[in-house]
């Protein structure tokens, strides 16, 4: 069980975390976040679980988590009081202090994999899935959910890129409240850059991301573009320039290495 | 807006190095752009356009260079009541439902209340839920499923109850 004393300590927010709901078992903790009506929760409050039945990647892709193990949680952010110009680059600001936390802890090199996959290697070991709310013309909720692999010993095959955890890596068993903390100490630094100066956000996310420069595929839902990754957009989408010298910006798609 | 002025603009782009071209006024912008697959010298322009509309659009104009930044829905003629449009809030991917396989949201005739889910648009892995914020009867479906949307962009007509 998480030790809440332990995570607490290493907790320096303000915002983030500061609301803290602990679940022993939940469908998902996106969803039970989502379900909180506006009045019905504070900004930045945090929802945990030690296990989700129905974790999800994004189109429904199911995503299974060893009991007590792992990190699964979920951001609840109110975006009607916050100026963020590009929603989207919550996934860079989440997988950025993810990966962050790892590297100042663990001393373990991360990569970020478009457009929000924490990678050591080619392996992955944190997963990130927004989802958000709007009724009219604005976004009003958005709850950030991340799912870090951290003591889980195997998995199971058939993912497209081989999950991995810290403990496989580090060969050791690793504080999960002490990541914990410093992931969300990292969030809200994150966050307020994401408000002040997106671009810095960009950059950041740009410097963890190894395929610039390279060759890469993008799949989309029935055609495949290949290229090379020129830049990251400002919005942080995928600026690929193929062999006719086209330039194409992608805004989803699988993105692979040739 | 004068026409010539943007003959003479694009001119200038196609015969200069210069690769993208935006002129902010008052009242109008005009954005051309050499990327994307079409011809060079593509004019996107667009009338009074919202502050963040402007800041979206140029990454619209140079994904799909063939649309304006602002589309215009079909006007319902067949009805004395008027429609409810509601409009996407980013620019993404469009998707009628929660999992490839799963069944829609809505479909044309069902009844919506204020909170009920009508669709999820996608942006860069943002799984925006778009919810009605009027209660009433789908009208009108004007996105197909899993292909872009525009900031802006109405989605779909509902009938007012």
């Amino acid at each position: 069980m998480l030790s809440i004393e332990e995570f607490d300590i290493k907790l320096e927010t303000h915002i983030i975390g500061r609301n803290f709901t602990m679940l022993d078992e939940v469908d998902s903790t996106n969803k039970y976040a989502l379900s909180k009506k506006q009045g019905q929760y504070r900004d930045g409050e945090v929802i945990f679980t030690e296990f989700q039945s129905e974790g999800r990647g994004r189109l429904d892709r199911k995503w299974v988590s060893s009991r007590e193990q792992n990190l699964l949680f979920s951001i609840l952010l109110n975006m009607e009081n916050r100026k963020i110009q590009h929603p989207q680059l919550l996934n860079f600001a989440a997988a950025l202090s993810v990966a962050r936390s790892i590297e100042n802890l663990h001393f373990i090199k991360t990569n970020l994999k478009w457009p929000n996959d924490v990678m050591i290697e080619n392996r992955k070991v944190a997963g990130i899935l927004c989802q958000s709310v709007s009724q009219g013309a604005s976004i009003s909720r958005v709850a950030v959910g991340i799912g870090v692999n951290v003591n889980q010993n195997n998995f199971s095959t058939g993912y497209s890129h081989e999950p991995t955890s810290l403990k496989i890596e580090l060969k050791q068993m690793v504080s999960r409240e002490r990541l914990f903390a410093e992931i969300l100490n990292n969030f809200e630094l994150n966050l307020k850059k994401l408000e002040n100066d997106p671009a810095q956000i960009v950059s950041e996310w740009k410097q963890f991301c190894k395929y610039i420069g390279d060759q890469i595929s993008v799949k989309n839902d029935n055609k495949e573009i290949f290229g090379i990754l020129d830049d990251i957009s400002p919005e942080g989408h995928l600026i690929v320039i193929d062999n006719m010298a086209d330039r194409h910006i992608i805004s989803f798609g699988d993105v692979s290495a040739i | 807006m004068d026409i010539n002025l943007i003959r003479r603009l694009v001119k200038l782009v196609e015969t200069s190095g210069i690769s993208e071209l935006e002129i902010d006024e008052k009242e109008s912008r005009i954005y051309i752009s050499k990327y994307g697959s079409a011809a060079p010298g593509q004019v996107t322009y667009t009338a009074t356009p919202a502050p963040q509309q402007a800041a979206a659009a140029p990454v619209t104009a140079a994904s799909a260079p063939a649309t304006t930044a602002a589309p215009t829905p079909p006007s319902p003629s067949d009805t004395g009541t008027k429609l409810h449009e509601i409009k996407s809030p980013i620019v993404g991917t469009f998707y009628r439902s929660p999992a490839p396989d799963a069944d829609a949201y809505v479909k044309v005739g069902d009844r919506v209340n204020v909170g009920s889910v009508l669709c999820i648009v996608e942006a860069m892995k943002l799984m925006n839920e778009i919810e009605s914020d009027i209660s009433g009867t789908i009208e009108k479906i004007l996105a197909d499923n899993a292909k872009p949307v525009e900031y802006g962009q109405v989605l779909f007509l509902v009938k007012p109850d």
